[in-house]
């Protein structure tokens, strides 16, 4: 008798467990919505319609889209896409951010927090996607863990380009010019070196910003010397008077209405490396004016002068028992006004005067104290 | 011998060439404006460009 053997059936195997990964294959922008559809059982297609509806409501959406893109990793790379469509895929990236940009006050509505947000960041990352293509050359393609990766990179470089551009410009115009430049050389040189050794055009950019800096300075000829802020000074007589003034950056006003200057001349050195600096006098005492700005302007009772590289020289004369001030002022960026009254400084525009011109449109009484006035 | 990276080299080499008429302003052998500076820097980053545009053609 034949005994039957029990027939073993074997279980059927177990799914992997559901891990939520972001989709090489199923992808618009970053793969998260084809990935939470994968991992949920439903079809992709409902998950972005619902990320998109609730991109309307304050946007929410979008804050966990962005959340997922840098916390969820992607699938394993036997799923990987040809490059062809990768780089399809960061075309859509550009696309439909810049489509974002321009759309998301419109269509945000309620939500215009967030589209005030999201210009600024998509500009930001465009700005150092930009950037790092320039210095580094490598293309716009990618996923969109490249597309982050160069963005940041790119940053880092502007970030750091600016940094220098800022050391060149305070490094030179505090008096450390040849230091300065030593260091724009010393670039040079790494770059020189680093052309045969390694990949070393990241620092042209950065290396360029601090040759900037540096040059600015020389070329305005600006001293930061003498401190930053406001100087008001109002000497009481003629001993009080200083022969020099200086200031760094801001704004200087020097009044000398009650300095009951000497019959004769009264020489007069102003140095101001960035901003304003005003000279008012009585109506009884000429000015003569020498001035070197390397951008911005002169203003002389109404006369101008303003552009790059301005010099001045006016050189009226006060007659014989006249006084006569005059004026040798070295302006890097800003201007230098002569004035009789505090009131007719550039800030104090009248509108019914007409003011249009850079500090208004002076109508007071012109370099009365001289002999050919 | 390895083949330089000719845009840093272009690059670096602009630059050492700046930053020294920047140090012959600095010790007033030359008096920089910017009328010459500005013909000096685009020079300087023209040639940076144009090495970067040439070593990206196939």
């Amino acid at each position: 008798m034949e005994s039957e053997q029990p027939t073993q059936q074997m279980p059927p195997p177990q799914p992997p467990p559901r891990r939520l990964t972001r989709s090489r294959t199923d992808r618009v922008l970053g793969g998260v919505c084809g990935g939470i559809g994968r991992a949920l059982g439903v079809d992709a297609l409902i998950v972005r319609i619902l990320a998109v509806a609730l991109l309307f409501a304050g946007g929410i959406s979008l804050i966990v889209y962005v959340a997922m893109l840098v916390l969820v990793p992607e699938e394993a790379e036997g799923a990987e896409q040809p490059s062809s469509l990768r780089d399809a895929n960061t075309a859509v990236v550009v696309l439909v951010a810049i489509g974002l940009i321009v759309l998301a006050p419109i269509l945000l509505g309620g939500g215009l927090l967030v589209a005030g947000l999201l210009f600024p960041l998509a500009f930001i990352a465009l700005a150092g996607m930009v950037t790092w293509w320039l210095v580094s050359g490598e293309p716009f393609a990618g996923d969109a863990g490249d597309v982050i990766r160069r963005s940041s990179l790119g940053l880092v470089v502007l970030v750091g380009s600016a940094l220098l551009f800022g050391a060149g410009f305070l490094g030179a115009g505090i008096g450390g010019d040849a230091a300065a430049a030593g260091a724009v050389v010393a670039a040079g040189l790494v770059l020189v070196v680093g052309a045969f050794v390694g990949r070393v055009r990241w620092v042209i950019l950065p290396a360029m910003a601090l040759a900037l800096g540096v040059s600015v300075v020389a070329a305005a000829g600006i001293s930061l010397d003498g401190g930053v802020g406001e100087r008001d000074y109002r000497p009481g007589s003629s001993a009080a008077l200083k022969d020099r003034y200086e200031l760094g950056a801001g704004e200087m006003v020097l009044d000398l209405r009650r300095a009951d200057l000497p019959r004769g001349d009264t020489p007069l050195k102003l140095q101001l490396g960035m901003g304003q600096a005003t000279l008012v006098v009585p109506e009884n005492v000429c000015v003569a004016s020498k001035a070197d700005v390397g951008a911005g302007a002169v203003d002389v009772f109404g006369d101008t002068n303003a552009g790059v590289n301005v010099g001045w020289d006016d050189q009226p004369e006060a007659g014989r028992r006249g006084r006569r001030v005059v004026v040798d002022a070295d302006v890097g960026f800003g201007a230098l006004l002569v004035r009789h009254d505090r009131r007719d400084l550039g800030r104090h525009r009248r509108p019914d005067r007409g003011d249009d011109g850079p500090f208004g449109d002076y109508t007071g009484p012109g370099n009365t104290g001289c002999s050919d006035a | 011998m390895r083949r330089p990276d000719v845009p840093a080299l272009v690059a670096g080499v602009a630059l050492v060439g700046f930053g020294g008429v920047l140090l012959l302003d600095a010790v007033d052998t030359l008096h920089l404006t910017f009328a010459s500076v500005v013909p000096v820097a685009c020079a300087a980053m023209g040639a940076t460009l144009l090495a970067l545009g040439l070593s990206r053609r196939p």
